[in-house]
């Protein structure tokens, strides 16, 4: 054999990854540690909110669906998963001469997962998941932006997904699932279009209403075959073995619209009931939009109210705050 | 910035205006007023064309649209994860018990998402624009919703089948090609066979190498064996838009350049002769309409007698005010909620549109 003795090698053909000894030898014990539900089927996890808080953009948000304190586990496999986006707008800007003649706003939406956003390790150049979510959030928002107030211009948002909801529980392996492909993209599609649509109203585009993102699902509860399907408003996709179907919706609550759906997975005729679903979820990221929105207003207000009190008083031009 | 190609509609806004004005007439006059509001184009369809594919379709659209699909099957090795090792081991006490036991309830639930593989290819546009990343997901989401084909594709625990679903829009993209790519899809899928396995259980595959022994994909209703269980045929996805208080099926492409919205709807048949038709999946397009340019009125423009606004702010005003006079403005906002269910009921009911398309496409095949 005409091997390398000098180096330690790799062993010439693949090896498994190390298993944790008691989880093979109870064939139950994995089981027994899958996380459940403890919200009730019509119960949101909380989200965090934030805008303005890039400087340099024109408008900008934070979306987080922080970590629910959970009890202590005696598990390595995390039971929850969290979701943290950033969304920021630059524009409205002219086009470069070179672009041809627009009417309207062109509007582009980049969704981009930041490499260790997921179980598997996203690369820099922009897979087709993150292009086809950016397609779902852009048709999300062109519905709601007044686009012919703006020729000649365009409008970047982009969209950084810092850390992704999961697909499923990490103790289900990755059968079929670790691909990024699942249920997870739903909540964070809704995700996408609540936090692109509190950076565009910071960024202070017309708009014809907010638009806001909601998720509901229907889930196998029980085994078996015969297990009951029950709808669940924003599911998170580790509490759930057997998701059947789930929608996303984009709503504009002021005029009772929908921009954006996306619907899949094994509908039956349940497809009224889900999207009736999404839209109540979307209704409650909507009600801490507002707030959130309202707030900014009210403390940019301040701010230039004591601007305006510094200059009348004379201050030295020290440190001035660039606005945009 | 890349402007959207596919939707340049050369309409002057006021054509726009008249085109929208007819349709949302009641009944709509379309187009090709030949036409209601549920009639699809005619086509021209033909299958087997390849003759090196498992399955292959052609369908040719009137406007020239034309879309050409070939689906091939390779016989690949199964990835063990460590999971599945795990259950092979525990399975190994009652393994008599599970021979013993129909190979169908084995075969459930083994399938993975990424033994089918598709891809779209349009002229005109690189594999990564949003358009043909776009159409293939929401194509592949659909055929995977029910599960039940990646579990046909499982041979034995270490051999599945992989399919690979190649689209190939032969000419430049008219109209919106979803419907179009979906129904060639179909239609290849349906004739798609596999050769008949001859090896059992976990031997390495053998096959038969007659093909005209090889099964069908999607066994048909008539041939099937008795006890074998009813497979849903392959999904066709749907193109619906609205205009007004209107729903109009397989919109052209200037008729989708006057959409207030416009919705992909996939649709399985019923399953077996139970009447529970399916939906597997929903989107929302964005209607092109929404780059349409504005209409400038004549009480705005000096040409024509009008007064230009001083201001912009004046301008806006006066813009805001024109909502209902004819002169045309690109749609805001998007589907009533109502219109929704009403569409997906359309497609979904009884004698519905999705069984009429199915139904006219498998007529293709048996006829």
């Amino acid at each position: 054999m005409n091997t390398d003795r000098r180096r330690t090698n790799a062993p010439s053909a693949g090896t498994a990854a190390l298993v944790f000894a008691r989880t093979v030898k109870e064939p139950g014990y994995l089981q027994s540690l899958r996380p459940s539900r403890t919200r009730e089927p019509d119960e949101l996890r909380r989200i965090f909110l934030q805008t303005n808080l890039i400087p340099s953009a024109t408008g900008s948000a934070y979306y987080e669906i922080p970590l629910p304190r959970s009890p202590t586990t005696s598990t390595l496999i995390p039971s929850t998963s969290t979701l943290k986006i950033l969304a920021s707008v630059q524009g409205p800007k002219p086009l470069p001469r070179s672009a041809p003649f627009s009417p309207t706003l062109l509007l582009t939406t980049t969704v981009k997962f930041a490499p260790f956003a997921t179980r598997h390790r996203r690369g820099y150049i922009r897979d087709s998941v993150e292009r086809d979510l950016g397609v779902h959030v852009e048709s999300a928002l062109r519905g709601v932006i007044i686009g012919e107030r703006w020729p000649k211009s365009g409008v970047d948002v982009v969209l950084t997904i810092l850390e992704a909801d999961e697909d499923g529980w990490w103790g289900d392996g990755n059968a079929g699932k670790g691909d990024g492909s699942g249920w997870g993209l739903l909540n964070v599609l809704a995700g996408c279009i609540t936090v692109a649509s509190a950076a565009i109203a910071d960024a202070g585009i017309d708009c014809v209403d907010l638009v806001a993102g909601g998720v509901a699902a229907m889930v196998k509860k029980g085994e078996g075959k015969e297990g009951e399907v029950v709808k669940v408003l924003d599911p998170s996709p580790t509490d759930h073995k057997d998701i059947v179907a789930a929608c996303a919706v984009g709503y504009l609550a002021g005029r009772d619209e929908i921009t954006e759906m996306w619907m899949k997975g094994n509908v039956g005729a349940a497809s009224d009931e889900l999207v009736e679903g999404a839209i109540y979820a979307s209704l409650g990221n909507l009600g801490v939009m507002k707030e959130v929105l309202l707030e900014t207003l009210k403390s940019k207000i301040r701010a230039a109210g004591q601007e305006d009190v510094d200059q009348t008083k004379g201050s030295p031009p020290g440190d001035v705050e660039m606005t945009g | 910035m890349a402007p959207i190609t596919t939707a340049a509609v050369n309409l002057s806004p006021a054509e726009l205006s008249f085109l929208r004005s007819s349709l949302s007439q009641t009944p709509p006059i379309r187009l090709d007023h030949t036409k209601g509001p549920r009639d699809f184009r005619s086509m021209r369809a033909e299958y087997d064309v390849i003759t090196s594919a498992n399955g292959s379709a052609r369908i040719a659209l009137e406007d020239g649209t034309e879309a050409l699909v070939g689906v091939k099957a390779e016989v690949e090795q199964t990835r063990q994860s460590i999971f599945g090792q795990q259950n092979l081991h525990t399975e190994g006490a009652d393994e008599r018990m599970l021979l013993e036991q129909d190979d169908k309830v084995e075969e459930e639930g083994k399938g993975q998402n990424s033994w089918v593989e598709m891809s779209v290819e349009i002229p005109g546009f690189r594999d990564d624009d949003a358009l043909p990343v776009f159409l293939a997901s929401m194509l592949t989401e659909s055929l995977l919703a029910s599960g039940e084909l990646k579990d046909r594709l499982y041979i034995n625990r270490r051999f599945h089948w992989k399919l690979y679903i190649d689209i190939l829009l032969l000419s430049p993209p008219l109209s919106y090609p979803l419907a179009l790519l979906s129904m060639t899809t179909h239609l290849a899928l349906l004739t798609t066979r596999l050769p008949a396995l001859i090896s059992e259980k976990d031997e390495d595959p053998q096959f038969n190498d007659d093909w005209d022994a090889a099964v069908p994909l999607y066994p048909k209703d008539t041939e099937k064996p008795t006890g074998a269980k009813v497979m849903d045929k392959p999904p066709v996805i749907i193109l619906a838009m609205a205009v007004g208080p209107n729903v109009i099926f397989d919109p052209s492409k200037e008729e989708l350049a006057v959409a207030d919205s416009v919705l992909a709807i996939a649709y399985t048949g019923s399953k077996g002769s139970t009447t529970g038709a399916r939906l597997v999946s929903i989107r929302t397009i964005d209607p092109p309409s929404h780059l349409t340019p504005p209409g400038v009125p004549n009480s705005m423009n000096s040409a024509t007698g009008g007064t230009v606004p001083t201001s912009s702010a004046d301008a806006l005003t006066q813009r805001e005010m024109l909502a209902n006079s004819g002169v045309w403005t690109p749609p805001r906002g998007g589907m009533k909620r109502g219109l929704v269910s009403q569409v997906t009921k359309m497609v979904v009911e009884a004698g519905g549109v999705g069984e009429e398309v199915i139904n006219a496409l498998q007529a293709i095949e048996i006829g």
